[in-house]
């Protein structure tokens, strides 16, 4: 009885948390304007609308172009880090990586408006670039959580031992460390691209007329309420989803063998 | 002389990049904006100076401070709410379910966090709407039409929605580091479940439980997708100040200094929290 | 002629303010195999990194084959380690494993994998060069990293407590393994190790290291049974300590005067524990008197723990049959008698 009860909480919890994602995929196939109970009838009426407006793919365009600088940008700074945090012990170390970390504590509202009135300065508010930028801000520290959690699967001393047979550091960089890290940073590469394809904030704040698709969606639910909204979200929770889910699977395939 | 204090350039090359872009992006960038709360705008262009205009007409004015304690207000409310619900699926999830099962669960925690809240908050509003589904299938027992969209309710359904899944991972994996000996221990002394529960394991997990409740309260005092769309953006929190100011009065300065009190009211906050969380530890 | 493959000349180490190794003079001869022995903590790893060039040294200076190698990183030596951990890369089969080093020196494909194959040959390990090194046993990763670090055909190889993972009847057959290899390669080895079974069972000479610096270098039979300093008597075997001042033969020792064939003067002995005879009755010539504590089975006899009236412990080590006719138990009184002749008169 008492495990019934824990069980039934659990998933009343769960309910909650997981009711808005699994109603806007439901209400992406349903016809009604403003869904109700009884649900009308299934159709892909939206997707249709939604994916037929130039400024969508427009959106689908810059997004793709921000994930991937993104994700590439940050997961080789968040690398670096992760091996310098590895190899290195020096002054200042704590302060190094509270840099590293602190990014994601901020609220997003605020960084979007420093960083709008910085990149106004330097002359890069409004393009894809300065979202580019903030989006590699927001997104390092999860590449350089993921690496590090890697480099602290890996003996020391297999460094040392490439070294020992003839390696440089850079030949050993290139034939031990980065085949050891590989799955991670393969897994860095998706969760950064994923953090970047679903933030709004900061993009809003900079993005000017270059929208990426969440900011599109903020731009079409301050006018009317409309279902493409859903359609749209879910091919936007569909890709971060699968992104993910790469991720995982590469962190966790590679555990089972060690 | 000494190998290792020689300059590496090898090392530089790793170590350079977070100090160059982290520092010209995100250092640089909010130290900008802390001058930039004691500039002027006229004709719409901010001109460089150092004067104690916005600082004055923002903290001098009510409707700042009623901003202000409504924010602070609901970002309490929602780290007492959120760790109230959470604890009791948190502790099912730490002593009830095996290690794979407690993982799965944990993971399935982490998908929201990549699914756009914006959406989320958009399917909130059809759901709560007053012809929505909740209130079809309420009128089915006769009950209502309510109205939970535009209002205290509508903004801590957002709130709750964008926090509670850390919050139960932060509970769940503070509770399952428990040694299950200690807990055994105290009943094997007498101690009844509640005892065991308020003497043994809450104080045993209380790390994991401040922490979580701090940031629920971080996250809700600086979200603004809850408050606006489904708070109704009335009373204003300070993340909707900041927008307000920003995107349609230009007072990009007059925004600096809401946000440089936010700042200071988070380190303050997560300071005090994480010294309780620590205290009595070594 | 004869000049050292290995020279260490007044080497210190220090990390911060910790010294690791302090005036360090150490040759080291062509293929001789030298162990390196202390506690932990005691600077052979230390010397040994140096070796490799993975620690520079603080001051002093380091020669291999005449060159000074101070500042020479290690990927230009050619000094292979076999490590503690092993260190074999997790990511590569075992045959790109024991090609790694030919690989790094630009040896083209072919004839790498030519010599890679032969070493795993060499090594017992034909049929498994595909394998990830998580398939091998650990005998079998061992030998690996043995192949790995010799491929190169190096002058000098150089083994980090290479054994210390290993169970106890695989520590004895790799032991035979590394001599055997030893001899016939005719390179030198240098085996850094806290285990005096691994030292004294393969070593042509044996380092003793404690604090940083050498105690005594030797033979293992003459460091065995002539330990220069308190500290070697100590850490090696199982030695009685006793300590005076000599006066015509005699010793003033905290356990009564005993014969010490020693000039005049302070002095302390070392009687090892095999040299012990253990009696009931006071037996004639240099005995002393303890009480019995507990007995100790070693692969060699059995090892009899005593305490004197003053505290200090004594060990003496006996046959079963000796021991079924002492039938000690504890408290009792004994007396621990042994040949003055034979005792030890340490110098350092």
């Amino acid at each position: 009885m008492k495990t019934f009860i824990g069980w039934a909480y659990l998933a009343a919890l769960f309910a909650f948390i997981f009711a808005p994602i699994a109603a806007s995929v439901v209400f992406s196939f349903n016809s009604d304007r403003f869904p109700t109970l009884p649900l009308g009838h299934f159709t892909t009426d939206w997707y249709a609308r939604a994916f037929s407006r130039p400024e969508v793919w427009q959106a689908i365009g810059n997004s793709l172009i921000v994930a991937a600088a993104t994700s590439a940008i940050a997961s080789f700074i968040g690398f670096a880090t992760a091996y310098t945090d590895f190899r290195y012990g020096f002054r200042f170390k704590p302060a190094y990586l509270a840099l590293a970390l602190l990014p994601p504590t901020l609220p997003l509202v605020i960084l979007g408006l420093a960083m709008l009135a910085w990149l106004s300065q330097v002359g890069l508010s409004g393009t894809l670039t300065g979202i580019i930028i903030a989006h590699v801000v927001l997104a390092t520290p999860f590449a350089m959580a993921i690496c590090r959690l890697r480099l602290s699967q890996m003996d020391p001393s297999l460094e040392s031992a490439a070294w020992n047979l003839g390696a440089g550091p850079w030949t050993a960089m290139r034939h031990v460390i980065l085949p050891f890290c590989a799955p991670a940073i393969v897994s860095a590469l998706c969760l950064t691209a994923a953090v970047s394809f679903d933030e709004f904030i900061v993009a809003w704040f900079v993005s000017g007329l270059n929208r990426t698709v969440p900011v599109l969606i903020l731009e079409i639910l301050q006018g009317n309420v409309d279902p493409q909204i859903n359609a749209i979200g879910t091919v936007v929770f569909l890709t971060s989803m699968s992104l993910v889910i790469a991720a995982q699977f590469l962190i966790f395939r590679k555990r089972r063998h060690e | 002389m000494n190998a290792s204090r020689k300059f590496d350039p090898y090392a530089y090359v790793w170590r350079l990049p977070l100090l160059l872009w982290q520092g010209a992006f995100f250092v640089i960038p909010l130290i900008f904006m802390a001058a930039m709360s004691f500039w002027l705008v006229k004709n719409y262009r901010m001109e460089p100076t150092f004067v104690f205009d916005n600082w004055e007409r923002m903290l001098g004015r009510g409707a700042f401070w009623d901003a202000y304690w409504i924010t602070l207000w609901r970002a309490v409310l929602a780290g007492v709410i959120a760790s109230a619900i959470a604890f009791p699926a948190s502790l099912f999830l730490a002593f009830r379910l095996t290690n794979s099962g407690r993982r799965f669960a944990l993971l399935c925690l982490i998908v929201p966090f990549f699914t756009s809240f914006l959406v989320r908050a958009y399917a909130w509003q059809v759901i709560l709407a007053e012809s929505g589904p909740v209130n079809a299938a309420l009128g089915g027992l006769g009950l209502g039409p309510f109205t939970m969209l535009n209002s205290g309710f509508g903004a801590m359904v957002g709130y709750l929605t964008l926090v509670l899944p850390l919050v139960v991972i932060f509970q769940t994996w503070s509770l399952a580091a428990i040694d299950k000996s200690l807990i055994e221990a105290a009943g094997n002394l007498g101690a009844s479940a509640w005892a065991t529960l308020v003497r043994v394991i809450i104080p045993a997990a209380k790390t994991g439980l401040v922490l979580g409740a701090l940031f629920a309260f971080i996250m809700t005092f600086g979200d603004f997708v809850s408050p606006f769309y489904l708070g109704g953006s009335k009373p204003p929190t300070l993340t909707i100040l900041i927008i307000d100011t920003t995107k349609s009065g230009q007072q990009w300065p007059r925004a600096a200094v809401v946000a440089i009190v936010m700042i200071l009211t988070l380190f303050a906050v997560a300071t005090a929290a994480v010294k309780a969380a620590y205290r009595g530890r070594g | 002629m004869n000049e050292p493959l290995v020279q260490f000349r007044a080497v210190h180490k220090r990390f911060g303010t910790y010294v690791a190794v302090k005036s360090l003079d150490l040759d080291i001869q062509r293929g001789e195999f030298l162990a390196l022995m202390g506690p932990s903590g005691c600077g052979k790893t230390t010397t040994l990194r140096m070796l490799a060039g993975l620690e520079a040294p603080t001051s002093g200076s380091i020669t291999i084959g005449g060159k000074v190698m101070n500042e020479v990183p290690p990927h230009r030596r050619d000094t292979p380690l076999v490590w503690q951990s092993l260190a074999l890369f997790p990511f590569l089969s075992v045959v790109e494993n024991v090609e790694f080093g030919l690989r790094m020196r630009g040896v083209d494909a072919r004839e790498r994998r030519e010599r890679a194959m032969m070493w795993l040959g060499r090594m017992d390990l034909k049929g498994f060069e595909s394998r990830r090194i998580d398939q091998l046993s650990g005998g079998q990763r061992q030998r690996v990293a043995l192949a790995r670090s010799l491929v190169t055909e190096p002058e000098m190889l150089l083994l980090d407590e290479p054994l210390s993972a290993l169970d106890a009847h695989l520590v004895i057959r790799m032991q035979g393994v590394l001599t055997r290899l030893q001899k016939e390669l005719g390179i030198t080895f240098v085996y850094v190790t806290h285990s005096q079974s691994e030292a004294f069972a393969m070593a042509d000479r044996v380092v003793i290291m404690g604090h940083g610096a050498i105690e005594q270098i030797g033979r293992p039979r003459e460091i065995f049974r002539g330990p220069k300093t308190r500290f070697v008597a100590e850490f090696v075997g199982r030695n009685n300590i006793l300590g005076g001042t000599v006066k015509a033969g005699l010793m003033d020792s905290a356990q009564g005067p005993v014969s010490v064939p020693a000039p005049d003067g302070p002095a302390e002995i070392v009687v090892a524990a095999d040299r012990v005879t253990v009696s009931r009755n006071r037996p004639a010539g240099t005995a002393i008197q303890a009480s019995f504590l507990s007995e100790e089975f070693a692969g060699t006899g059995i090892i009899c723990y005593f305490e004197t009236a003053e505290g200090a412990e004594w060990k003496a080590q006996v046959s079963e049959s000796q021991l079924a006719e002492l039938q000690p138990e504890s408290g009792q009184s004994f007396w621990l008698s042994w040949d003055p002749a034979r005792a030890h008169v340490m110098t350092g």
